[in-house]
């Protein structure tokens, strides 16, 4: 448990830090609380041993979101901009698994330190505070290795720089970073506000999706739209490969060409299809509707639910198109939700496998992605993942319409609350909000939010009777 | 043994490709069109007997078919050898899979019944493919004898051309158990004999009796002959078409009864309804897929009778139509009846779930299959104890066999495949303005050929394709056709790994 003290702490220190405006004491107050429970534990749990369970460190990693997005509500709850605990839920898990769903209607109302806070949990849920917990206490003797593999997409080892996982962690943690800086000075650069351009950038390169203004990305000027779908863009791939990318070891990219010439070209021909709807058939100008077209795909296939128009206007095709590219989702070992790019890739070649088996039978048809053969453990693994996800979104919808929302919006829900896109169908979607969602609809949506971030099985082994049985 | 001169080669041959021994499908397609021409004597009989002015049309597309045939069999499939490779037995099933529902329109546009190309294409498609999904509002317009014939395309493709394996079975030797395999993806585990005609004929025998049995029932309730008669082969079949516009529900009580009973037995194997009738108990209680069978249907029963009382309806007509919607969507029947007053979500949803999985492995039924259902379910749960316990041995056995690895990665592929169709179909439906939770809908309704279902809604009160634009109805009858053969055959000769030499 020792662990979580480190996140507690980052938790608090960040809202505690920028009382600008009028709610400083409430959050001062939540800050402080936080603060005072992590170290509590930590000293209580001092002497505990060191988690070398598997199964430790699945409970590990599921309490440290549930324990965080439960920490996170008391800003909200403090200062009074929501009064309902579930919303308070809501809009804080929503945070932390970066999806950007969110209940307020008006969010230009809000505080700003709200706003901030909002942006923020967006921006470390979505690297994964497991990562960042690993990189801030290397010398806990956990077995990183699998933590690592509960938090961020298993099947992907390819992706590992060195034979160090603390290293690896910094560098991801490097390049985030770096990231981070670099899109707010650009962004500032081109003429936006510095709090703008902070929260903008916290929120699209976690591909999260909060907003701080009602319109989302409308309000911006046309280019800094398309530095935001750049922002976007790069939050959709491998943070290793961003990394070899950075520091110019080019050659250790060879080979590892197929997940990202993938997500390109899902990238480019969703695009291309959503551009001629919209100049074709919604009547936009030809650079409007390419401007909408690129930026809206891009912000839907990395999940990160920023909107550059009111999309829920938009023609049903598309809006079904977006939603399947929200299950492929970006690549693996990036901030992005859905499927992941590695395993739809995995998922194909299978099937390709399979038909060339059964044409010749004799021969051997391994499925490869970059060039290597794929062991079988992780092809089963990533077919167990696909099925329990699409069973997750299946039991999801059918709650939520049992709570009385109606066919389309369940759908458009549960799909991008377990992709962590964010804005869903209907009145959910586009420039709306959750807020119509009774509480018992909003309280599966934060369920939904948890187990598309954690890949379903995290927190689904938790509820098998034999993960609490002995031996 | 193949002797073609450099002359008669096929295209393909000279674009570096495959050799396929197409002379010997054409053939063997012929073949089959000149039985199903010979069938035509059905309807033509039906329709000599109550003079419905149809006759003619009828014999004019059966005499059709038959040149049709002829010419395959005798001169574009003059001297083929019979050597039959698996490769080109996906080509078979995906080509009389075609062939046959494009020559099933000509009775409808013969007659002049039905109008336009498209129409006629997707209901011969729905028909041979056992969907029943239909674009005729009001079929009781059309002539007695065409609506024999439409439900009698459900009795032939519901046993999947099979009398037709067995006539030309001693011919192909070894080709012969791909096909069979092709055609009855679940049998594979189950053959009733080691000679595959014998099995072959058991089954169809148990095919005929029901069928039979069905009918004369229905006519001891006081239903007429003719529609006994369509009523038996649609139920049997698991296809759905009614012959009138008032729907299923313009039969009596006890017929009603009837139809859900034998839809039921339709949803079980045709193999074990062979052991069924023939007493042999053993194997009966042995078999996990129909208990579960069973087991799901009985507990969703009672789930939706329990949501739709819950809802404010009655209990007795929530549970008799709980019986009956629930047997209709297992088994792919596709019968429906007027909606209870209160409806339920509960009830959508598990009905979507059911429209996936579908019926047992080697029925009529379409869908999923529980076989596969079963296998899945028990390996996801051995691979949570895997995530546990990383050094566990564990593997899946259905019917106390062992499954192995192979066959669960195939499965696999298989749903993955499965509802990759049903979002490229919904996406394309979604271009025809059809609503999202409709396009998927009636996508899935669709390829797991059920045809009609409840909770396809917008298309007018009689739940019929009509108002569909063209685009809509084709890609439909392609998913109908992909969910029959099961998708992988249709899918091999589209792959560029089919086409290529070597």
């Amino acid at each position: 448990m020792l662990v979580v003290e480190g996140a507690l702490i980052l938790s608090c220190l960040i809202p505690a830090f920028h009382f600008a405006d009028g709610t400083w004491p409430a959050i001062t107050a939540s800050g402080l609380f936080t603060l005072c429970v992590g170290l509590l534990l930590a000293v209580t749990f001092r002497q505990a041993r060191r988690i070398t369970d598997k199964r430790m460190a699945y409970l590990l990693v599921v309490l440290m979101w549930v324990v965080l997005s439960l920490f996170g509500t008391l800003p909200y709850l403090a200062t009074g901009v929501t009064t309902s605990f579930a919303d308070a839920l809501f809009e804080s898990t929503s945070g932390t698994t970066s999806t950007g769903a969110t209940i307020f209607s008006a969010v230009e109302w809000l505080p700003a330190s709200i706003l901030l806070w909002r942006s923020m949990t967006q921006w470390f849920g979505g690297f994964g505070i497991v990562l960042l917990v690993l990189a801030l206490v290397p010398s806990m003797g956990i077995n990183k290795y699998s933590l690592y593999t509960a938090e961020a997409s298993g099947a992907d080892n390819t992706g590992k720089q060195t034979t160090s996982m603390g290293a690896t962690v910094r560098h991801t943690l490097g390049v985030y970073i770096l990231l981070t800086g670099l899109f707010i000075l650009v962004l500032w650069k081109s003429g936006l506000h510095v709090w703008d351009a902070v929260n903008i950038t916290f929120t699209n390169i976690s591909s999260g999706g909060f907003s701080i203004y009602n319109n989302s990305l409308e309000h911006l000027t046309h280019a800094q739209q398309y530095i935001v779908a750049l922002i976007m863009l790069f939050s959709g791939i491998n943070f290793s490969m961003l990394y070899y990318f950075l520091t110019l070891q080019w050659n250790r990219l060879e080979g590892k060409h197929d997940q990202i010439r993938c997500y390109l070209a899902t990238f480019l021909l969703g695009a291309l299809f959503v551009v001629l709807a919209l100049a074709l058939r919604m009547g936009y100008s030809w650079s409007d509707a390419l401007r909408c077209g690129v930026v809206q795909t891009i912000s839907v296939l990395t999940t990160t639910g920023s909107l550059v128009a009111d999309t829920s206007q938009w023609w049903v095709p598309i809006t079904f198109l977006f939603v399947v590219l929200m299950l492929c989702g970006g690549m693996a070992g990036a901030t992005t939700g859905g499927l992941k790019t590695m395993r739809v890739l995995i998922l194909l070649r299978n099937v390709r496998k399979i038909l060339r088996d059964r044409l010749h039978p004799r021969s051997v048809n391994p499925v490869r992605l970059n060039r290597k053969p794929v062991s079988e453990d992780i092809i089963t693994n990533v077919m167990v993942i696909f099925l329990v996800y699409a069973a997750v979104i299946f039991v999801g919808i059918m709650l939520l319409m049992l709570s009385g929302i109606n066919a389309t919006e369940s759908i458009g829900a549960a799909i991008a609350c377990t992709t962590s896109y964010g804005p869903g169908l209907g009145t959910s979607g586009g420039f709306g909000c959750y807020v119509g969602f009774t509480t018992v609809g909003k309280l599966i949506c934060t369920l939904l939010m948890l187990m598309g971030r954690l890949e379903c099985l995290t927190l689904l082994i938790l509820f098998v009777p034999r993960f609490w049985s002995r031996g | 043994m193949r002797t073609h001169s450099k002359r008669e080669d096929w295209p393909t041959e000279r674009l570096g490709l495959r050799r396929f021994n197409f002379r010997l499908i054409a053939r063997l397609t012929g073949m089959l069109l000149v039985y199903m021409a010979a069938s035509m004597v059905l309807p033509l009989a039906v329709s000599l007997l109550y003079q419905d002015g149809a006759q003619f049309s009828l014999l004019v597309s059966a005499m059709l078919i038959l040149m049709m045939g002829l010419f395959l069999r005798n001169i574009v499939g003059h001297n083929a050898t019979y050597d039959l490779k698996e490769m080109e037995s996906y080509w078979f099933t995906s080509i009389i899979w075609i062939t046959v529902p494009l020559c099933g329109t000509l009775p409808y546009l013969i007659t002049g019944t039905i109008g336009t190309f498209t129409d006629a294409l997707f209901e011969s498609f729905s028909g041979f493919t056992t969907t029943g999904s239909s674009i005729l509002s009001r079929p009781e317009e059309l002539p007695q004898s065409l609506l024999v014939y439409r439900s009698f395309t459900q009795w032939i493709g519901g046993i999947g051309f099979m009398l037709f394996v067995v006539a030309i079975l001693r011919k192909l030797g070894i080709g012969g158990e791909q096909l069979y395999e092709a055609e009855f993806s679940g049998t594979r585990q189950r053959k009733l004999h080691p000679r595959l005609a014998k099995s072959v004929t058991r089954l169809f025998t148990i095919y005929t009796i029901l069928t039979v049995g069905m009918m004369a029932l229905l006519m001891v309730d006081g239903t007429s002959v003719f529609e006994s008669l369509c009523l038996a082969f649609s139920t049997v079949s698991t296809g759905g078409f009614v012959p009138n516009s008032a729907g299923i529900i313009a039969l009596g009580r006890g017929s009603l009864i009837m139809v859900t009973v034998f839809m039921i037995l339709s949803g079980i194997s045709l193999a074990q309804l062979y052991y069924l009738f023939t007493l042999k108990w053993r194997e009966y209680g042995r078999d996990e897929e129909l208990w579960t069978y069973l087991g799901i249907f009985a507990l969703m029963v009672l789930t939706s009778a329990a949501a739709f009382t819950s809802a404010g309806n009655d209990f007795l007509s929530s549970l008799s139509y709980s019986i009956f919607h629930i047997a209709s969507t297992m088994s792919s029947c596709g019968y429906y009846l007027p909606k209870p007053q209160h409806w339920s979500f509960l009830v959508s949803v598990l009905t979507f779930l059911l429209i996936l999985m579908g019926a047992s492995a080697g029925s009529t039924g379409g869908g999923i299959k529980i076989f596969r259902a079963i296998a899945l379910y028990k390996y996801i749960g051995n691979y949570f104890t895997h995530m546990i316990h990383p050094n566990a041995v564990t593997c899946v056995k259905v019917n106390r066999k062992v499954v192995e690895d192979d066959y669960i990665n195939k499965i696999f592929a298989f749903v993955f495949l499965y509802l990759a169709f049903i979002i490229i179909g919904a996406f394309v439906l979604t271009l025809c303005d059809c609503s999202i939770p409709n396009a998927i809908c009636m996508a899935a309704a669709n390829i797991s050929n059920l045809g009609p279902s409840p909770l396809i809604n917008n298309l007018g009160g009689a739940l019929d394709y009509a108002s569909l634009p063209h685009l809509a109805k084709w890609t439909l009858a392609v998913l109908m056709v992909a969910g029959r053969i099961e998708l992988f055959a249709l899918i091999a000769i589209f792959s560029p790994a089919y086409w290529k030499r070597g």
